[in-house]
């Protein structure tokens, strides 16, 4: 509980935790924020109704009806913004939650094993690096992708339907988890050597229990910084994705997208049509930070002899 | 053998494995695309664009010739000889071949991020150091907030902002690579393109006014793509001096009358610095991803034209894999040469590393 408490002293991490919890709380009490039109076919996002299409090509300012205005195509920015937190936090949590478990198991086994295991998954490691993640969705869209509709869909597609992976999710994932790895490897070859582990060896404990009972609880700390920092970071790269019309729809970045020709204002002046980016752009930018600080707080509580890293 | 040069060649050595590996992925993902989808690949200059022609029937007859219900390591191991021999593939996207579409746009994307990487370096360790050198004063809260806020903002809302200020609104920083006009003395006769680089290569035909503008584009593209990387760069700096600063040796250096101008400057930082590098080289593929954005967003002709114009047009999959590979290639030589300044820096890391 000591942590707890290191947790709840440290003004950074209390307003980190302020901030999370609005957006929770958003998430939660949307329907009474912004009520759906029709609840049976809920929907993330709505255009202001009652207006031609036409008279929606330019963004309207805010009004009552759409407090925030409207971006360009009439969809209303106050709505999008409180539906799109839910996704949001969705988003985050799984992908920056499977990328550490991924990072953490890869780390962890290299970092414990001698010889050639550890050193081919430490070059893969190093390998994926390299990997430039927005080849890697296109390549996923591709497959995606059938000339034929009528035959039936490869397995793991169905596999994907199955567990609600969305495939940008699925190679955010499978391109982020190296960090984790790196992190966890480094901390395991120096723990692996020291008396504990060893004394856990000599009573003749399993390999596993070593890894996941002795060695991980004291390796995880900087992973789990990693991971609440990322929660916020995941976010970001789908609204940048999204620019370029791979991401994964979440209505923060579809916003500033569809905006994208109207930050731009006329004569240089960003700030005429104000409405279209600086709300959007705030709910991400505290979202992120919010996360950051977490991970800061989480540190410093968690590793008092670091003093506060980063 | 000194234990650099012994470093040197276990790093390179390394060099081919990472390929493989990641070459290997690539067309794993690629395999799991239905078969007619993956003919795509291997569709003959021209491509199936020919009136006269099925491409149903192309599909199926390169099927045939190039064996694709084959097993995954022998197509593997074909397609790897083609990118070995220098055929990448023929673009229908681009109509022309992928590595030639690459080659061109490479020096742009090499100016582009050179540009970046010096703006970055020295802007991040100096920012940091001075922020984690005076921990809780002023200049550390700026620092952090600003480095927050940098992280936090989606880069193209950032680049849009910044081009709508410095160039629509003040007018000081247009987008592209050159102005119209000098893009015509630059591809005319007069003018020999040595490097590619054209800041570098105006200087070479005594033209720095040319030189002048290229800087002048630059200006505003290596701004955002520096800054996530610069944040990042700076708080781990600043994370590393601080935890320097609290160390025995930094208390002798005091303790025996040193100006603390150099106990933190030559001392401390020296040390800071070398995990700080390593933070760069983990990002070395994302300034890279980074690129895109920034060279969409102003109009910069660099190597990501070729897969963001596949994104935007007809799936074009020998532009997606061309790229795919060719920015693996980039990438590298960063990631080698950030390695082997770490072991300079660092000669413990090096000692062990060479050992391994």
């Amino acid at each position: 509980m000591r942590i707890t408490r290191r947790l709840f002293t440290n003004w950074q991490s209390l307003l980190a935790l302020c901030i999370i919890a609005g957006y929770v709380i958003v998430a939660i009490s949307a329907p009474w924020i912004a009520p759906q039109a029709d609840p049976q076919h809920p929907v993330t996002m709505r255009r202001l109704p009652g207006v031609r299409p036409t008279a929606l090509r330019v963004p309207r300012p805010p009004q009552p009806g759409a407090i925030l205005g409207t971006t360009p195509g009439g969809w209303d920015i106050a709505y999008a913004l409180v539906w799109g937190t839910r996704p949001a936090l969705h988003f985050g949590l799984i992908t920056a939650l499977l990328t550490a478990c991924i990072g953490v198991l890869v780390g962890a086994f290299s970092g414990y094993l001698e010889g050639a295991v550890g050193r081919v998954l430490m070059r893969v490691t190093d390998a994926f690096l390299t990997f430039p993640a927005i080849a890697g969705i296109y390549l996923f869209r591709y497959a995606l992708l059938s000339l034929n509709t009528d035959a039936p869909p490869p397995f793991w597609q169905v596999v994907l339907q199955k567990l609600q992976l969305n495939p940008i999710m699925l190679v955010l994932i499978a391109f982020s988890w190296m960090p984790y790895a790196r992190l966890i490897h480094a901390n395991f070859t120096t723990l692996k050597h020291a008396e504990y582990a060893l004394a856990a060896k000599t009573t003749g404990a399993p390999p596993l229990l070593i890894i996941f009972r002795h060695l991980l609880p004291n390796a995880i700390t900087p992973a789990i910084v990693l991971a609440a920092r990322d929660i916020g970071g995941m976010v970001l790269l789908e609204a940048t994705f999204t620019f370029i019309g791979m991401g994964a729809g979440l209505p923060w970045g579809a916003l500033l997208v569809t905006s994208r020709d109207w930050i731009i204002g006329p004569g240089g002046n960003p700030l005429i049509y104000w409405w279209v980016f600086v709300p959007a752009t705030l709910v991400l930018i505290v979202f992120s930070i919010g996360w950051n600080l977490l991970g800061d707080g989480l540190n410093s509580a968690l590793n008092p002899r670091s003093r506060e890293r980063m | 053998m000194p234990a650099l040069l012994k470093f040197l060649i276990r790093r390179l050595l390394a060099v081919p494995a990472t390929l493989l590996i990641i070459t290997a992925t690539l067309y794993g993902i690629l395999m799991l695309a239905p078969l007619e989808m993956r003919a795509e690949l291997y569709m003959p200059r021209g491509g199936s664009n020919n009136p006269n022609h099925n491409p149903e029937l192309i599909r199926q007859q390169i099927i045939r010739e190039h064996r694709l219900n084959d097993p995954y390591p022998v197509q593997y191991v074909r397609w790897m000889g083609r990118l070995l021999r220098g055929d990448w593939g023929w673009s229908p996207g681009f109509r022309e071949d992928v590595l030639t579409a690459l080659l061109a746009r490479t020096p742009a994307t090499i100016e582009l991020t050179l540009y970046a990487i010096l703006l970055l370096i020295p802007v991040g360790i100096i920012s940091g150091g001075l922020a984690g050198a005076k921990e809780h004063g002023a200049v550390d809260h700026t620092f952090r907030a600003v480095a927050f806020v940098a992280t936090a903002i989606p880069p193209f809302v950032l680049a849009l902002v910044l081009l709508g200020i410095f160039y629509a609104g003040l007018q000081w920083f247009p987008p592209g690579r050159l102005s119209i006009s000098e893009h015509y003395i630059v591809t005319g006769a007069d003018f020999t393109p040595y490097t590619g680089l054209l800041t570098l290569d105006g200087l070479l035909n005594d033209r720095p006014d040319i030189s002048l503008s290229a800087l002048r584009h630059l200006v505003l593209p290596c701004i955002t793509l520096s800054m996530v990387h610069w944040a990042t760069l700076g708080r781990m700096t600043r994370a590393m001096m601080i935890e320097e600063l609290h160390k025995d040796y930094v208390i002798v250096a005091r303790g025996k009358g040193l100006k603390e101008r150099l106990v933190i400057w030559r001392h401390a930082l020296h040390n800071a610095m070398i995990p700080a590098l390593n933070s760069i080289a983990l990002s070395a593929a994302s300034l890279i991803m980074g690129v895109f954005v920034v060279e969409v967003v102003f109009g910069f002709p660099g190597v990501s034209e070729v897969i963001v114009n596949s994104m935007r047009g007809a799936p074009d999959i020998v532009a997606a894999m061309g790229f795919a590979v060719y920015s693996v290639l980039l990438v590298l030589p960063v990631m080698v040469i950030l390695d082997i300044l770490q072991a300079v820096f660092d000669p413990r890391l090096r000692d062990t590393l060479a050992e391994q």
